[in-house]
């Protein structure tokens, strides 16, 4: 069984409680404008291309079989449309300006990763997180690293927007300690223009875990220009009141994720950054939790 | 009486150097604050004429008693001051002004007569910086529980109650046990004189300071310290001395400042003698003594620990001391945190939280670790368990051993000197041993080999040199001011830093260590794994340091097999070398009946051997410095922290019995809030449960972030977090990097 993650980040430290280990897969079903991760989003693999960081060495297209690397006038320009994502100029490049965002891995191969730090995930209340993309798209291979993780000792985490059949979690909850569950907004329309789908499957899918007593931290993006105002973040907190909800988080916009946007070749929308006057306000409607 | 701080607190800034003027901390006291009044004593240059007549009158004397005369003569005659603005008094004569017609000539005297055969090597090793090495001083603490319980005039009737007794028992004394006691006698009385006439300009005195000093220098001129106040003046008259006109460093305050203040406090404060709110004003007078002299090596003092069964030593003292020095904002003295997992919890929190903050400068020191290193080398757990910490990290059995830091050994050098056959290009001298020309060399294994014995036989050939010369410790210093200290060294009668404690040790230095496995993994990785050039080539290429060799440096650079990464190839040999090192040194005898001791930390030495290596096959172009104490190469640890401290941890860090250092580079976004404080905890938690010895923490602050910006490629592996947006910050562009700076202004 295989999956397609994009990378593996060891010592996260806000995925979740202690130090622990993300592991962040490929692919997802919404396609929020704002995301931080764009290199998650779709299903395939990428290359992505930092050209700041490129000298212009030339080692890529020594090893690329498409030729989508050339050099022209001293200058290294990069086709994407060429590209068919197989990584070789990855290791060749002596910039460090290429990365490749999707490969495949197996639990024989991933687990002994994530295992590397259980010393640390121990003396810290830690442990290893899923994420995205939306790891829950791959539930099978999902299933199969959670058990092998709890078989181990391991607390487990997955970070979740939660727009998948219920079935999903069901094969999970087992195995699941912990589920970072994104909350968009509440208002379908303005979920729908944020992020390309409804929010009522996510919705339900929170109200059954919550009714199954799983441990869930709600996380919630601010962004001025979708939901960073009092209706929205009153209806969410309203909502949030009647179900069984360990924290909620509220994670301020900010535009880093804004390079790797072009980097994947790809635009961005630059939102406003909500002011510490909002994220207070809207921190006391959460202060129940 | 006592909230006067803030305004004395520019003044106690000037004190040891004009704030206004160019300050080289480098320097060891080549300078002056404040003027003492001219009728207190003689100008240097007087002092520096009478030393040269002192020297003469007393030629025909033991070093023990020419020193101690010397000593006296500047402690009758420097000036002094008794200022409106501090409660610690001033001697103006800082610069060690004796070394001119004692220390210094027999220096000489040593390498050029009593050990001449050693001397071109002892010249090349430091010309080269293949090794650094001298006669060693500034290692060492006194039993402060002595120092404290005795004061100066408990501690000269102490020695002559000694001197009495061996006189019975044997009839006779030595002539060796004669001068040391004599040389005792002279320098404690000179001392407590100096004490007096200190005590007799505070009676000139009518401020509100002067009636406090007034009592604390006569009760200290009579006996043993009464209350705190007088503790803390007896410690700082101990080290100013000691350091400032007996030529020896006094490497901590107290062992640890908490405990030794600790009865002290509590007797004030139940008799009322202070309130808790004037202890803490005193304890800002007394920290920001070494804030002002801003030496660039720090002065470290510890607190916390465990006692003999385990309990946490932490107590309402150390509070107030940690309190005070957060308020402070300073950075000199740096303090030590003794680190067990019976520390309070709150208390951990609090120095975490300064440490992400960079407020103050710290040091955690892991118990276990520490214990288990002093017993390998034959301590009771009795006289390990108290442990000092001797320096910056250095430990060893609490007033009972000297350890002097007697030879830094560059291993990159060794790798540089494989590729020349010993040759040193940048001096033009053979230093290191004649090896096979590395061109012919057609396996790993032959050039592995050639690195061992180049490496070999800086280590076999330092301790040699170090054995010859450290015979000598005691005739070119003669250690009188700490030896009184000691009442091992009492009772024999023998200098206490010549091998007058139970535990002689040395200690050699295994610097540059991470370069060079990084070095000879791109050995390996280049021309024999990849095979992507030969020795020919690389050679060629280090010799132009990588000019019209770009590429090569390029992929040099991108090694995969790099220590600090969880690299198996890479930490096996790092492991393997690393025990090869401390074995080769530990418990070996040396020349004053103790044993070497190994040490994984480099000191200034990273930067200074650095400008004198040149290019080497990781990637490092010549000058640049060396890898500092167990750390990985700059930018070379590329998995993050826990990967560094898995890798670090493999070098078996207790088996380095003198000392072991890691640096915990995080960045500001990694530690914040509760979650980044348990985060912290946990990578010193498994660095403590894996014998992990001294580890210190390196946020990131926007200054870093600052440095990265312009220089790029030292921060390869810099990564920034924010709940799962992970993003390497080279690969930011300048805006957003600036943006995360100005958050790193801004920690909570």
């Amino acid at each position: 069984m295989k999956a397609k993650i994009f990378e593996i980040k060891r010592f996260a430290v806000h995925d979740g409680d202690g130090i622990r280990t993300t592991v962040f897969f490929k692919g997802c079903s919404l396609k929020c404008v704002w995301c931080h991760n764009p290199e998650g989003i779709s299903a395939k693999s990428k290359l992505a291309y930092y050209a700041h960081k490129c000298i212009s060495c030339g080692e890529c297209l020594s090893v690329c079989p498409t030729s989508a690397h050339t050099i022209e006038n001293g200058k290294h320009a990069f086709n994407r449309e060429k590209c068919i994502a197989c990584g070789r100029c990855v290791e060749a490049c002596l910039g460090n300006a290429l990365t490749l965002y999707g490969r495949e891995t197996t639990v024989e191969e991933l687990l002994p990763i994530l295992l590397q730090d259980k010393e640390f995930y121990n003396h810290s209340d830690g442990g290893v997180t899923f994420s995205g993309g939306e790891c829950m798209l791959q539930i099978d291979f999902l299933e199969e690293i959670l058990k092998v993780c709890k078989a181990n000792g391991v607390h487990t985490a997955v970070d979740t927007a939660g727009n998948v059949s219920w079935e999903h979690f069901e094969k999970i909850l087992p195995y699941t300690d912990l589920f970072l569950y994104d909350v968009k907004c509440f208002s379908e329309d303005l979920h729908k223009d944020g992020t390309g789908v409804s929010n009522r499957l996510i919705l339900e899918n929170l109200q059954k875990l919550s009714e199954n007593k799983a441990e869930i931290v709600v996380r919630i993006p601010v962004i001025p220009e979708f939901n960073g105002n009092d209706y929205e973040m009153q209806k969410i907190a309203d909502y949030l009141k009647n179900l069984r909800i360990g924290k909620v988080e509220l994670l301020p916009y900010h535009a880093m994720g804004e390079h790797k946007w072009a980097a994947i070749g790809k635009k961005t929308t630059r939102f406003s950054v909500p002011s510490n006057g909002d994220i207070d306000k809207f921190k006391e409607l959460f202060n129940g939790f | 009486m006592f909230n006067s701080f803030n305004i004395d607190r520019k003044f106690i800034e000037g004190k040891y150097h004009k704030v206004d003027e160019p300050f080289n901390p480098h320097m060891r006291r080549a300078y002056h604050g404040w003027d003492c009044p001219e009728s207190t004593g003689l100008s240097i240059d007087d002092i520096k004429k009478g030393l040269v007549a002192i020297a003469k009158q007393y030629e025909d004397k033991s070093h023990e008693v020419q020193k101690a005369r010397a000593i006296e003569y500047v402690l009758q005659n420097t000036r002094i001051d008794i200022n409106e603005h501090d409660y610690f008094p001033l001697i103006y004569t800082w610069n060690r002004e004796i070394k001119a017609t004692t220390f210094n000539k027999w220096n000489q005297g040593l390498f050029e007569v009593l050990v001449p055969e050693i001397t071109p090597q002892y010249k090349l090793f430091n010309e080269s910086g293949a090794v650094s090495m001298w006669p060693d001083f500034d290692h060492v603490i006194p039993d402060w529980d002595s120092v404290l319980s005795l004061g100066f005039v408990g501690l000269k009737d102490r020695a002559a109650a000694y001197r009495d007794k061996l006189l019975k028992a044997q009839g006779a004394l030595t002539k060796t046990q004669s001068a040391y006691f004599d040389g005792i006698e002279i320098e404690y009385g000179a001392i407590i004189e100096f004490i007096e006439r200190l005590y007799r300009l505070s009676l000139e005195k009518n401020n509100d300071k002067a009636e406090l000093i007034q009592k604390g220098l006569l009760s200290l001129s009579k006996g043993a310290p009464k209350n705190i106040y007088e503790a803390m003046l007896l410690i700082y008259l101990y080290f100013m001395i000691s350091e400032s006109v007996d030529c020896y460093q006094v490497r901590s305050l107290g062992n640890g400042l908490d405990f030794s203040l600790l009865p002290f406090y509590e007797n004030d404060l139940q008799k009322g003698t202070f309130t808790r709110e004037e202890i803490k004003q005193l304890l800002a007078y007394f920290m920001m003594q070494w804030s002002a002299i801003g030496n660039y090596w720090g002065q470290p003092f510890y607190v916390g620990g465990s006692d003999k069964n385990g309990n946490t030593k932490v107590n309402a003292l150390t509070r107030d001391i940690i309190d005070v020095y957060s308020e402070l904002g300073i950075y000199n003295p740096k303090i030590q945190i003794k680190y067990n997992d019976n520390i309070p919890l709150d208390f951990l929190n609090k120095i975490l939280s300064n440490v992400r903050q960079n407020k103050g400068s710290y040091v955690f020191s892991c118990e276990p670790g520490m214990i288990k290193a002093i017993m390998s080398y034959g301590a009771s757990y009795e006289e390990a368990y108290d442990f000092d910490i001797r320096g910056c990290y250095e430990t060893g059995v609490r007033a009972n051993e000297v350890s002097t830091a007697t030879g830094y050994v560059n291993a990159l050098k060794a790798v540089e000197y494989a590729f020349h056959q010993g040759f040193d290009k940048r001096i033009g001298k053979q230093v290191g041993l004649k090896t096979p020309e590395i061109k012919n060399t057609t396996t790993f294994e032959e050039f592995y080999n050639i690195f061992i014995a180049q490496w070999s036989y800086l280590i076999e050939t330092s301790i040699n040199i170090s054995d010859r010369f450290e015979q000598y410790l005691g005739y070119v210093n003669p250690s009188s001011m700490y030896s009184a200290t000691i009442e091992y060294s009492l009772k024999q009668g023998q200098d206490a830093y010549q091998s007058g404690v139970k535990f002689n040790n040395s200690a050699v230095l295994n610097c540059g260590f991470a370069s060079a496995v990084d070095a000879i993994m791109a050995v390996y990785e280049l021309i024999f794994e990849k095979q992507i050039t030969n020795f020919e080539e690389l050679k060629a290429a280090l010799n132009n340091n990588w000019v019209g060799y770009e590429k090569l440096h390029f992929k040099a650079k991108k090694c995969k097999h790099k220590y600090g990464n969880g690299d198996e190839l890479a930490d096996w040999y790092a492991e393997v070398l690393a025990r090869y090192f401390s074995m080769k040194v530990g418990n070996r005898p040396n020349a004053r009946g103790g044993v070497y001791k190994p040490i994984m930390h480099t000191a200034m030495q990273f930067v200074w051997q650095g400008e004198k290596t040149l290019a080497t096959p990781d990637g490092r172009r010549a000058g640049e410095e060396t890898s500092k104490n167990a750390s990985p190469s700059i930018g070379a640890d590329r998995n993050g922290v826990t990967a560094f401290l898995s890798s670090a941890i493999k070098l078996n860090p207790s088996t380095y019995s003198e000392a072991f250092c890691v640096d915990v580079m995080l960045h500001p976004t990694a530690v914040q809030g509760q979650d980044g404080l348990a985060a912290m905890k946990g990578l010193l938690d498994v660095y403590l449960k894996n014998d992990g010895m001294s580890l210190q923490f390196n946020v990131f602050n926007a200054d870093t972030l600052r440095d990265a910006q312009a220089n790029p490629e030292k921060y390869e592996n810099l990564q920034v977090r924010v709940c799962g947006w992970n993003v390497l910050w080279n690969n930011l562009p300048k805006e957003q990097q600036d943006a995360y700076i100005a958050r790193a202004e801004n920690i909570i």
